[in-house]
């Protein structure tokens, strides 16, 4: 029936308006595409540290998926709950808009935002001396992209369900909070027992392990199994997303 | 109800609970290409929910709600609705060009950007950004989002709100050239001078139920031919009883009759009450229609 098929373009159009308009949001770009550059700068180039040829390599592991996380969670998280609040989300339900176009649309503009600070901490990591082959670099840039998207997920179920305050306070407990449990700022071997036992369930820590395994660093476990953690968690945050679109009336 | 075949979108014995109150009894409501209708009703009467249900924001819980014949739910019935709602927000950093050409693209054959910018009276703002419009533009790019997909169903949520008188009039006449092209259109508004002017037929609303369904001259007629408002000991039972007296109500301080003969009436209240004050008399209009179709506040807040 093609009266009911979508016009040509709908999900390309939404996805550029939407990295068009983080483009022009200046205060919520720059300091999520700063934050991590400037941590990986402090501890591997300006802080003394172990010594170990693979240190900045392991480390660029760990912060390339912190990267990906906070514009994940602050843009959907705080983002969609911001824009439920102020009814730009009434806007396009009462349009003909699929819900698939405006959650790829977010996931669009997230990525963009995390391959800037990508882009930022790789150059850094060459500054400080990490070498991998270009087959490497892909694939460990694919996996930080890519680490968006549970984080996004767990981010829009937030924002259909939360206000815009409550939203913003957990994105940041998430960001934080993930982020040191799950192995990325200090390697999860390091941290206590009751951090690693909590941090297993942290999509950061089965990220972090996999571009661990990715640039040859040590890893606890195999990547099969972090890999089917982290897809489970992704369906998880897709069911938890979902529910929340369809359970919010406004 | 039988199949209605102008019917554009219908609602047939819905009903809807909403934060553990029943807001919809068991509502029938129908809307036909080509008219202008207006739902009315004082707040919590349901309208908002009326129009949530019929434009897929909501589902039924019992009954069934229905958009060009399909579940309002989906993305392809509302592929001929056009919305218009007071509690929508615009992209403070998308232009108005950015937003309706995005919005049209939505639509399988939307009208051109100047057509709809034109129509809604903001072709000179194209370039400017949204967060940057005062409430009567905002609300006319509201409406630019409304028409650009060529709707078959309009739904207009307190469309004026806004807006100063010049702008709302404008804002009328294309909506009642849409009507007249065969667009149906569904009108909440407060405003019932722009009821009067826009609707072809008045709903009003009172705790989930049509109370009346009629066109606004049919209406006022029922309310009869004036209403006398006066500072009077007399009490609105007593007064019914006056000669040509259809209605008699207190309205604040002020005991307010609705009358067929406004001089029997009101020969009759000044020898039943010789201290009288304040007397006036005007012709009765759309909101004295629809006070007189409506439960006194009083009694309301007792049921």
């Amino acid at each position: 029936m093609t009266a009911l098929a979508l016009p040509d373009g709908v999900w390309h159009r939404e996805a550029l308006t939407e990295v068009k308009r983080s483009l022009r949001l200046p205060q919520f770009l720059l300091p999520t595409v700063l934050t991590p550059a400037g941590f990986y700068a402090l501890f591997t180039l300006a802080l003394p540290h172990d010594p170990a040829p693979g240190f900045a390599a392991a480390t660029l592991a760990g912060y390339g998926v912190f990267a990906a996380t906070g514009p994940a969670l602050f843009g959907f998280g705080a983002g969609v709950a911001v824009e439920r609040e102020q009814g730009l989300i009434e806007l396009k339900r009462v349009s003909p808009m699929p819900a698939g176009a405006y959650v790829a649309a977010k996931l669009a503009a997230a990525i963009v935002t995390t391959a800037f600070a990508l882009m930022l901490i790789d150059a850094l990591s060459i500054v400080a001396g990490v070498r991998l082959s270009p087959a490497t670099w892909a694939l460990l840039t694919l996996l930080h992209l890519a680490s968006a998207v549970p984080f996004a997920l767990i981010g829009f179920g937030m924002g259909m369900r939360m206000t815009a305050k409550g939203a913003v306070a957990v994105a940041n407990a998430l960001f934080l909070g993930c982020s040191v449990l799950g192995g990325l700022w200090v390697p999860s071997r390091l941290l206590p027992g009751w951090m690693q036992m909590v941090g297993a369930w942290t999509p950061s820590y089965h990220l972090g392990q996999l571009a661990r395994w990715i640039i040859g660093a040590d890893t606890i476990g195999t990547p099969g199994i972090h890999g089917a953690a982290v897809l489970a968690m992704t369906v998880a945050g897709a069911a938890w997303a979902w529910t929340g679109w369809r359970r919010s009336p406004a | 109800m039988p199949d209605d075949l102008a019917a554009v979108a219908q609602l047939s014995q819905v009903s809807k609970r909403l934060g553990g109150r029943t807001v919809l009894p068991a509502l029938d409501l129908v809307l036909r290409a080509g008219e202008v209708t207006a739902l009315l009703g004082p707040n919590g009467a349901g309208k908002t929910t009326s129009v949530a249900l019929l434009t897929g924001r909501l589902a039924p819980d019992a009954g069934s709600a229905t958009l060009f014949g399909l579940d309002p739910r989906r993305p392809a019935a509302r592929r001929r609705l056009g919305v218009m709602l007071q509690s929508a927000g615009l992209p403070d950093v998308l232009t108005i060009g950015e937003l309706v050409t995005l919005h049209s693209g939505y639509y399988p054959d939307p009208r051109p950007l100047d057509e709809v910018l034109a129509l809604a009276g903001i072709g000179d703002l194209a370039d400017r950004r949204c967060g940057t419009l005062s409430g009567g533009q905002a609300r006319r790019v509201q409406y630019a989002l409304a028409i650009c997909g060529r709707p078959d169903l309009l739904v207009l949520d307190e469309p004026t709100a806004a807006m100063d008188r010049g702008s709302a009039r404008t804002l009328w006449s294309t909506v009642r050239d849409l009507a007249d092209s065969g667009v149906a259109v569904l009108l909440t508004s407060h405003d019932l001078a722009e009821a009067d002017a826009l609707a072809d037929r008045v709903l009003v609303m009172e705790a989930g139920r049509i109370v009346a369904d009629d066109t606004p001259a049919a209406l006022r007629a029922r309310a009869g031919g004036s209403v006398i408002r006066c500072r009077s000991r007399l009490v609105p039972p007593a007064a019914a009883l006056l000669p040509a007296a259809r209605d008699a109500a207190m309205d604040g301080a002020d005991l307010r009759i609705v009358t067929a003969d406004a001089a029997a009436t009101t020969r009759a209240l000044l020898d039943a009450d010789p201290e009288l004050s304040a007397l006036r008399i005007a012709d009765a209009t759309l909101e004295d229609a629809i006070a007189a179709l409506l439960t006194p506040t009083e009694q309301r807040i007792a049921a």
